[in-house]
């Protein structure tokens, strides 16, 4: 899965379409809670068929499948397996679905790719993002509003930019490895992931002091 | 709140997961200080997140579904989670540390500094604890690698400005300083370096203060 197949859904106007009517982050956040209290297997099961293949795409644009073909399936299983582990913990006024859901994707891949590496690892993923956020800063209302400026957002990227984006944000790739696939300079790289969060008006760029 | 933060790249990979384990702890011990790097961090998981949900679905396997409720089943329990024995710092650095920091294995390279090695990462990156006295000052040094530094207990200076507890500092190859600890309580920071490439020698290893012999 490339670069180029994201870029190639985020123009398409029917995709735009789609995730308009398709479920919204309320639905997802309701089946969570549903797993989380009675473990409903039906919710998991709808959690499941949307978010699995979405799993999967990402092990395979992360590279995975080139360390062994049953790895991108494997991720899929073990990052569902967390969900349905740590469902009590999802807080809704915290993170949005799919942003708990990717953190717990990436979390999983970088302590596979560590035990692929046959690295020890004296601290786990989960111990470094193990951030108590404060509610007061992310309520549920402005995760949502934040997700929205991202998707207009991205729509509005110039193409280069929006392609630097996908592989610097998903394809477990340094911008240096970007930099080198590209074959662009490192600086027109971080400046590319730059110009787009400050178009999406992110408050990356406050930092940038 | 901490005045120094990590670049907004850093924090890019941070959120992508794609930085090396030393640079993720220090950051992490960082975020727990900032709450400016965590609201940044949030909107670039946030971001990542968008840019998931946007991919094209790969179908799974058909028995997908079932092997995982199978897998459920066989192993209902879920594995304690081991925390940490030392709860003094972020849980990043504290899955690190024995219960009193009196049972690592101190080095001191020098009368007012006290160094100890934690652990070495996939990329070669030392992460170790500085520990320097009050009012005490390191000599004029430059770095052979990054040095990426984070404030835990007191605070320090040097020719560039003045840190102190979350304040993530890098120093650059091309950097020299010589740090001075505030005056009336010790300094205890979260170290982060490249090995030193000049010494992999055997005889290096022996001469580096941060490397077990």
């Amino acid at each position: 899965m490339s670069a180029a197949n994201v870029i190639s859904i985020l123009s398409s106007k029917k995709a735009r379409t789609m995730t308009q009517t398709s479920q919204t982050a309320d639905d997802w956040a309701d089946l969570l809670e549903a797993v989380a209290r009675r473990q409903d297997t039906k919710a998991f099961e709808a959690l499941f068929k949307h978010f699995g293949p979405l799993i999967k795409a990402f092990a395979l644009s992360s590279g995975l499948h080139s360390q062994g073909d049953h790895l991108p399936e494997e991720l899929v299983q073990d990052v569902m397996l967390a969900i349905w582990r740590k469902s009590a913990s999802y807080d809704r006024r915290k993170a949005a679905p799919s942003t708990w859901i990717f953190t717990i994707a990436r979390n999983q891949r970088i302590d596979m790719l560590r035990r692929l590496n046959k690295y020890r690892a004296d601290v786990s993923a989960d111990a470094i993002w193990d951030l108590e956020s404060d509610t007061e800063l992310f309520g549920e209302i402005r995760q949502s509003r934040i997700q929205d400026k991202v998707k207009s957002g991205l729509y509005d990227l110039p193409v280069d930019q929006r392609q630097v984006m996908a592989k610097v944000f998903l394809e477990d790739k340094s911008h240096q490895e970007v930099a080198d696939e590209m074959k662009l300079p490192l600086g027109t790289v971080k400046s590319r992931v730059r110009l787009a969060m400050k178009k999406m008006k992110l408050s990356l760029e406050a930092l940038d002091l | 709140m901490s005045q120094w933060h990590p670049q907004p790249d850093q924090l890019v990979e941070f959120a992508a997961g794609t930085c090396h384990t030393g640079m993720s702890v220090a950051i992490s011990v960082h975020l727990h200080y900032c709450t400016q790097c965590r609201t940044a961090l949030s909107e670039l998981e946030s971001t990542s997140a968008v840019l998931f949900e946007q991919q094209s679905a790969v179908p799974v396997t058909d028995s997908a579904f079932e092997q995982l409720m199978q897998r459920i089943q066989r192993e209902p329990e879920v594995e304690p989670v081991v925390e940490p024995v030392n709860n003094r710092f972020p849980k990043a650095l504290s899955t690190l540390l024995p219960a009193s920091l009196d049972d690592l294995d101190w080095r001191q390279p020098m009368k007012n500094l006290r160094v100890s090695h934690l652990m070495t990462d996939e990329s070669g990156m030392i992460i170790g604890l500085h520990h320097m006295k009050a009012g005490a000052r390191v000599p004029n040094h430059y770095h052979r690698g990054e040095e990426i530094s984070v404030v835990l207990e007191g605070g320090f200076s040097d020719q560039l400005g003045s840190y102190g507890a979350g304040d993530f500092i890098l120093r650059t190859p091309d950097d020299t300083h010589s740090p001075q600890t505030d005056a009336h309580e010790d300094c205890l920071m979260l170290s982060v370096v490249a090995a030193p490439v000049k010494l992999t020698g055997a005889l290096g290893w022996l001469l580096n203060p941060f490397l077990k012999a």
